[in-house]
């Protein structure tokens, strides 16, 4: 297992550098000029070809993707083009908000999502199954942005309790990773409940039960154990979503993490900024995955890696 | 086991219904036009104890040095640290700051100032003509790189006369330097802070300001605190002043609902009725100097005839596009400036008058209209106008098509421009603030011969030899009567020429809660908090 998960984390090279060409490409091709952007509204024509002149984007594309790749070698992510501060520093200052958000949103969103998949599927088509997929359902539908407001609006604009934004105490922690977890763990319910209906038809299921094995030890040990890799899956590509910066939450909720950076930058054309982020966030999808793997074989250890 | 699922169930469900509770009230208020603040009516007044204040705002600040600082937020800000030698006031006329006096020569190459004596940085250098002079060379040197350098490329020198008076020297005259002067972007910088930090002054402001700097988290919040030895006695009257930057709009207002901000800007026009009067919150709204207008490119078939923008001016109703468009928060502009910009003179408005108009396309060669196309930005506000400007030309025939951009596009498409026989910009609309508060940033910039784009932002490619000339002798002096009489006459040819449907001046609206006096907003959309203070 440890050499395999070595081979994998030397894998990611070679493909995060393909990543950072088709990254850099892309953020070339945005339309938008962002030496005009950078030297503002009143800029002349002289100034903004100084700023571009400073900026190295008079150069050949060619010649500014090896600068980009050498800097990076060097630990150096670049300077932002707007706020003139390094990319490393602005990232690191957001990165552990939205990851902590993100673990939270998460971890509340596999625990309702679980619960509510296997009430579901065990009270097939009884009440509790119809009235958790409903829920469900609504989960999957609400607009997050829509859905953020509206919490706001009731507990800290109506009740008082909490508050309405920004990052200061675990207080600030509830609405949004309510709002980002709701989505999620409708999803999961839904995966769980279809999953494990599969999988209590398999003989299996069936041999331990007339084994005359508790019903619950049926579930929980034998049939969710094998219904959860789907479920698994899934719930990693979420969260390298969520880690990829949740930006319609983080702006409802002023929050100060990497999707409100992402779009900030975006705005601005500050292209070393958005690089630096896209290629945080195709590590990030890597190593999930990379997780989920080597969690499948710990679900299913008939899963074998060579 | 079971019964703690079933817990945990209800907990989830009771939540589920809570919202769907909250929703239903919500969408029937957003139909009825009251905004999604109209809930928060139930909430408690606020009141205040202390004198710690915190302000929500729409976007992030970017730099903390007002040299190369182009963002009126940041701006903001940096106000409460920072002074000039001169400043605005509440209407943006021009007032002594760390100057006692200032005076220009007749053509407007010599500006010199007297300054105030006893004021101190707050890192505790003294402030004088030294502190002056390291200040502007720092502006005029094009090295420096800084944002702002464009006011104060045509400094050619600046003199220490003595201790406590300067004297700047400029290259070609330029008569509204002193506008320039009292521009945010002047403001004086810690001589030793400057040496001390270089270009990262941005993160380490020193001013002669009311507020030290405290922190800033980027993306989080801004704190600046009382400066004990300020030199205006009595002042600042607040202990501290945190800005927290809140980018949605129901946030920032559900902010001010809970009390977690005591004002908010900018607040959004749909919303402003709805939380104005309510738990002691008090919407303001005052004219700005931000005008918005139509060009039309006068290089391009019809525009280039002047019936037919005259016509466009009569087909538009400018009440009606205030009170679709921006909520009744906003006049109608009689000149191609603001009335609190510099110079203004009112001119007699296209008064909206359909049958004129019809009759102006006839006599133009297009009785059956035309069909022509209308850039924008992709905000929901300017489409909003766009599709406004649509409808009212509809009905002289006129067909166009509404094409919202996203900035950087636009931004290409307009200004990546070389050659303006081929731009193919037809209408455009847009909005201009001249931030020196003077004629001549409201008028270049945007109509002078010299300014087609790419190299600045006449996007109606308008030029006239009359007009370019008096700008001209509006920049030579500094004397205000002769300045005004140039400007009277430029302002008259431009409107009869209209290359411009000029639609509106708009408001800067903020929200504060009733304990908060004082603090209010400059037309040029900036704060200030310097007489600010808490009265329950």
């Amino acid at each position: 297992m440890l050499k395999y998960i070595v081979r994998r984390l030397l894998g990611i090279i070679p493909i995060l550098i393909v990543i950072s060409i088709f990254i850099f490409l892309f953020v070339h091709l945005i339309p938008g000029d962002p030496a005009r952007l950078v030297a503002g509204q009143d800029a002349t024509a002289q100034d903004v070809a100084a700023v571009r002149k400073s900026l190295g984007l008079d150069k050949p594309l060619i010649q500014q993707y090896f600068t980009f790749i050498n800097h990076i070698l060097h630990g150096n992510l670049g300077t932002s083009l707007k706020t003139k501060q390094p990319v490393t520093n602005m990232i690191a200052q957001r990165f552990m908000p939205t990851l902590w958000l993100s673990l939270l949103s998460i971890v509340w969103a596999v625990i309702a999502g679980l619960l509510v998949g296997v009430i579901s599927a065990t009270k097939r088509n009884k009440w509790q199954d119809f009235t958790g997929m409903a829920a469900a359902v609504s989960g999957i539908s609400l607009p997050s942005f829509w859905l953020g407001l509206m919490v706001m609006q009731l507990f800290s604009v109506k009740l008082g309790w909490l508050p309405t934004g920004g990052l200061e105490s675990w207080k600030s922690y509830i609405l949004p990773s309510l709002t980002l977890g709701l989505g999620i763990a409708a999803v999961i319910a839904r995966f769980t409940r279809s999953s494990l209906m599969e999988v209590l038809k398999e003989d299996y299921v069936r041999t331990s039960r007339a084994k005359g094995l508790w019903e619950r030890k049926v579930i929980w040990d034998h049939a969710l154990k094998n219904a959860l890799i789907p479920v698994v899956t899934m719930t990693g590509l979420q969260f390298g979503f969520l880690l990829g910066g949740s930006v319609v939450v983080e702006t409802v909720f002023s929050w100060p993490g990497l999707g409100r950076l992402m779009i900030d930058s975006i705005a601005f054309r500050d292209y070393p900024v958005i690089q630096a982020e896209m290629l945080l966030f195709s590590l990030e999808f890597l190593l999930i995955n990379l997780i989920v793997d080597v969690l499948y074989g710990i679900l299913n250890p008939q899963i074998r890696y060579n | 086991m079971k019964k703690s699922l079933f817990g945990l169930m209800a907990i989830l469900l009771v939540l589920m219904l809570a919202l769907a509770g909250c929703s239903s009230k919500s969408t029937n208020a957003g139909s009825t036009g009251t905004g999604g603040g109209s809930s928060g009516s139930s909430a408690k007044k606020v009141t205040k104890n202390n004198k710690d204040i915190t302000i929500g705002v729409s976007d992030n600040f970017v730099s903390l040095d007002p040299h190369d600082t182009n963002d009126t937020l940041s701006f903001s800000a940096e106000k409460t640290m920072y002074e000039g030698l001169v400043g605005f006031d509440k209407d943006m006329k021009i007032v002594p700051v760390l100057a006692k006096s200032y005076s220009a020569n007749a053509n407007a190459t010599e500006f010199t100032f007297k300054l105030k004596k006893g004021i101190k940085f707050q890192d505790g250098t003294p402030f004088n003509a030294e502190a002056v002079k390291a200040n502007i060379d720092r502006l005029a040197d094009p090295n420096s790189k800084l944002k702002r350098h464009s006011l104060f490329a045509m400094v050619k020198e600046t003199k220490v006369v003595d201790d406590y008076t300067v004297k700047v020297i400029l290259s070609q005259p330029f008569g509204a330097m002193i506008n320039n002067f009292a521009h945010p972007a002047a403001m004086m910088i810690s001589p030793t802070a400057l040496k001390k930090y270089g270009n990262d002054i941005a993160k380490h402001p020193v001013g002669t300001g009311p507020y030290k700097f405290a922190e800033w988290v980027p993306g989080d919040h801004l704190k600046v605190v009382k400066n004990p030895d300020y030199w205006q006695k009595g002042k600042p009257k607040l202990d501290s002043i945190t800005f927290k930057p809140t980018p949605e709009d129901g946030s920032r207002i559900a902010m001010l609902q809970t009390g977690e901000a005591d004002m908010i800007y900018p607040v959004p026009t749909e919303q402003a009725k709805s939380v104005n009067g309510k738990n002691g919150i008090s919407v303001v709204a005052k004219p700005s100097i931000i005008v918005r207008y139509l060009s039309m490119n006068v290089n391009k078939k019809p525009f280039n005839n002047v019936k037919v923008r005259q016509a466009i001016n009569y087909a538009i109703n400018k009440d009606a596009f205030i009170k679709v468009v921006m909520n009744g928060y906003a006049d109608p502009m009689k000149s191609v400036i603001a009335p609190n910009t510099q110079f203004y003179s009112e001119q007699q408005p296209y008064t909206f008058n359909l049958a004129k108009a019809k009759e102006l396309l006839k006599e133009a060669g297009y009785p059956n209209g035309f069909t022509t196309t209308l850039w924008g930005s992709n905000t929901s506000a300017s489409t909003k106008a766009m599709e406004f400007i649509q409808q009212q030309l509809a009905q002289v025939n006129i067909k166009v098509n509404v094409v919202p951009m996203e900035s950087g596009t636009m931004s290409d498409k307009i200004w990546g421009v070389q050659d303006p026989k081929k731009a193919q910009i037809e209408m455009y609309y847009g909005g201009w603030s001249p931030s020196t508060g003077d004629a001549d940033w409201g008028i270049r910039p945007l109509l002078s011969g010299d300014s087609f784009p790419p190299s600045s932002y006449n996007t109606a490619y308008y030029k006239n030899d009359q007009v370019d000339s008096l700008i001209q002798d509006a920049l030579k002096t500094a004397d205000p009567t002769k300045r005004k009489a140039a400007y009277d006459q430029m302002q008259k040819i431009i409107w009869n020429d209209a290359p411009w449907a000029a639609l509106d001046v708009d408001d800067t609206i903020y929200a504060t809660h009733d304990y908060l006096k004082g603090a209010y907003l400059l037309p040029d959309g900036s704060l200030d908090v310097t007489n600010a203070e808490i009265q329950q």
